[in-house]
């Protein structure tokens, strides 16, 4: 799995975007098929929106969830990141 | 057991300017005269995304060829579907791709026949390939999920390291390089194409080597074609399962093919809905379950991952839609594959065929035929 580059600000690669249907919003559609993102994993991929970095990322989570843990959100979103990353989903703006 | 409707493939038309020679559409076509109009597929949209479907894949022949193209798009995004758009670019131009990417367009997939323009206009029977060429830089100058399909067989494989650099100066995010399958045209032209054991192997090194080398750049979708595979593709992902094809009249298919098998009805989006064609009728339950499933496949542990199998090869080449597909090495009907691949293995000349073009192509003569 990639490591994701701190440096570098991330968002949905073309042709990858949620579900803006009824009932699918947690669905992530890809060309070649589309994934479910369960619990937190629909804000991760919201926050990718060409203007954060890895850190500035899980820098709101923890602003938005004060009582989780920091290292594993940071773990955690660096991880889903990482394999979005390798599908061809996320890309670096 | 119930199944969801994931995605539709919608042949908008079977009019298309190209004549491949592995052309996939049926022997029988659908004329102009009968094709749905926009309001018939912007309802098939509708209630395809009412019963829960994800993908929308305009296809044809060449979907370019409507006029309405940009509206059928619009239609399926307005309902929240994701719209993919499978052409060969012939009809493309630069305000016609802003005006479908505007309308909601999410993907393109381009096909290329080759990477030497005389061999890719030989194969699609058109001088087509330095405009499709013109159509791939009109789309990397854009911000659209943008897929290159690279069809391959006997004559071309041998140029596979350069479809693969060629697919990464086209800017693609993703290659799919598509062996040939031989159903509708192809099947007629089957000696000529189907590739020998030695070029398949070679072709796997290749893909290996490439997508270690671009990873993280272009994402190369490449399977291993199903006469020198052990076991079936699960084609569809099963018969009725997740996938519904309405041809350009307005019928609903299981898959792309499923008329070649006789004394299946197929029910009409003119008269039906969605929804009861998919639940209720004959075709679309015929194969659903493993109550059709003779021996081996009754049996055996790989029915649940490949269903037994494609139907319409099973009767395309046994005879029987309702028999294990003949790839399969445990098939019954297994000897019909190793015959048809002992004979382009020990048969060099079998290149050197003529090919049988399809002269009933429907399509405005739009570009000149090749020779």
């Amino acid at each position: 799995m990639s490591e994701i580059d701190r440096d570098r600000v991330l968002r949905l690669a073309p042709g990858c975007r949620l579900s803006a249907a009824e009932g699918q919003e947690d669905i992530l559609l890809m060309p070649e098929g589309a994934m479910r993102m369960k619990g937190p994993a629909r804000s991760i991929l919201e926050l990718c929106d060409g203007t954060r970095t890895l850190d500035a990322i899980v820098e709101e989570l923890q602003r938005r969830y004060p009582t989780a843990d920091t290292a594993r959100i940071e773990s955690e979103t660096a991880a889903l990141l990482g394999q979005l990353l390798d599908r061809g989903a996320l890309e670096y703006g | 057991m119930s199944y969801a409707l994931q995605a539709v493939i919608a042949e908008v038309t079977h009019r298309c300017p190209l004549h491949c020679v592995y052309c996939s559409n049926p022997l029988e076509m659908q004329r102009r005269s009968a094709e749905l109009s926009t309001d018939d597929w912007t309802a098939v949209f509708r209630q395809a995304a009412e019963m829960g479907a994800l993908h929308l894949h305009l296809t044809g022949g060449e979907p370019l060829a409507r006029a309405d193209l940009t509206k059928l798009v619009h239609a399926g995004r307005s309902v929240y579907l994701y719209v993919n758009l499978i052409t060969s670019g012939v009809g493309l131009d630069e305000w016609r791709l802003d005006a479908l990417i505007a309308a909601g367009l999410d993907h393109i997939q381009l096909s290329f026949q080759d990477v030497e323009e005389s061999a890719a206009n030989e194969f699609a029977g058109t001088r087509s390939h330095a405009l499709k060429l013109r159509i791939a830089e009109m789309i990397r100058q854009r911000r659209v999920a943008f897929t290159l399909n690279m069809v391959v067989h006997r004559r071309n494989l041998s140029r596979l390291e350069e479809m693969i650099a060629f697919a990464e100066r086209t800017g693609a995010q993703r290659l799919e390089i598509a062996h040939v399958q031989y159903y509708g045209w192809a099947l007629r032209n089957r000696d000529a194409l189907l590739p020998s054991r030695e070029q398949v192997r070679g072709s796997m090194e290749i893909v290996d080597a490439a997508r270690a080398r671009l990873q993280g750049r272009l994402r190369i979708d490449f399977v291993l074609p199903d006469y020198y595979a052990k076991y079936p593709k699960p084609c569809m992902n099963g018969w009725g399962h997740q996938q519904m094809l309405i041809d350009p009249a307005g019928r609903a298919l299981p898959c792309h093919s499923a008329g070649v098998i006789p004394g299946l009805e197929f029910a009409s989006v003119r008269e039906q809905s969605l929804r009861s064609i998919w639940e209720d009728s004959p075709a679309f339950n015929l194969f659903r379950d493993e109550s059709w499933m003779p021996e081996p496949c009754r049996t055996c542990d790989r029915r649940t991952r490949d269903f037994g199998g494609c139907r319409c090869q099973a009767f395309l080449l046994a005879g029987d839609a309702a028999t294990t597909d003949p790839v399969c090495i445990l098939a019954p009907s297994h000897h019909l594959i190793a015959d048809a691949l002992e004979h382009v293995n020990g048969n060099d000349d079998s290149a050197n065929q003529g090919w049988v073009y399809r002269t009933d192509v429907a399509g405005d003569k739009w570009l000149p035929r090749h020779r």
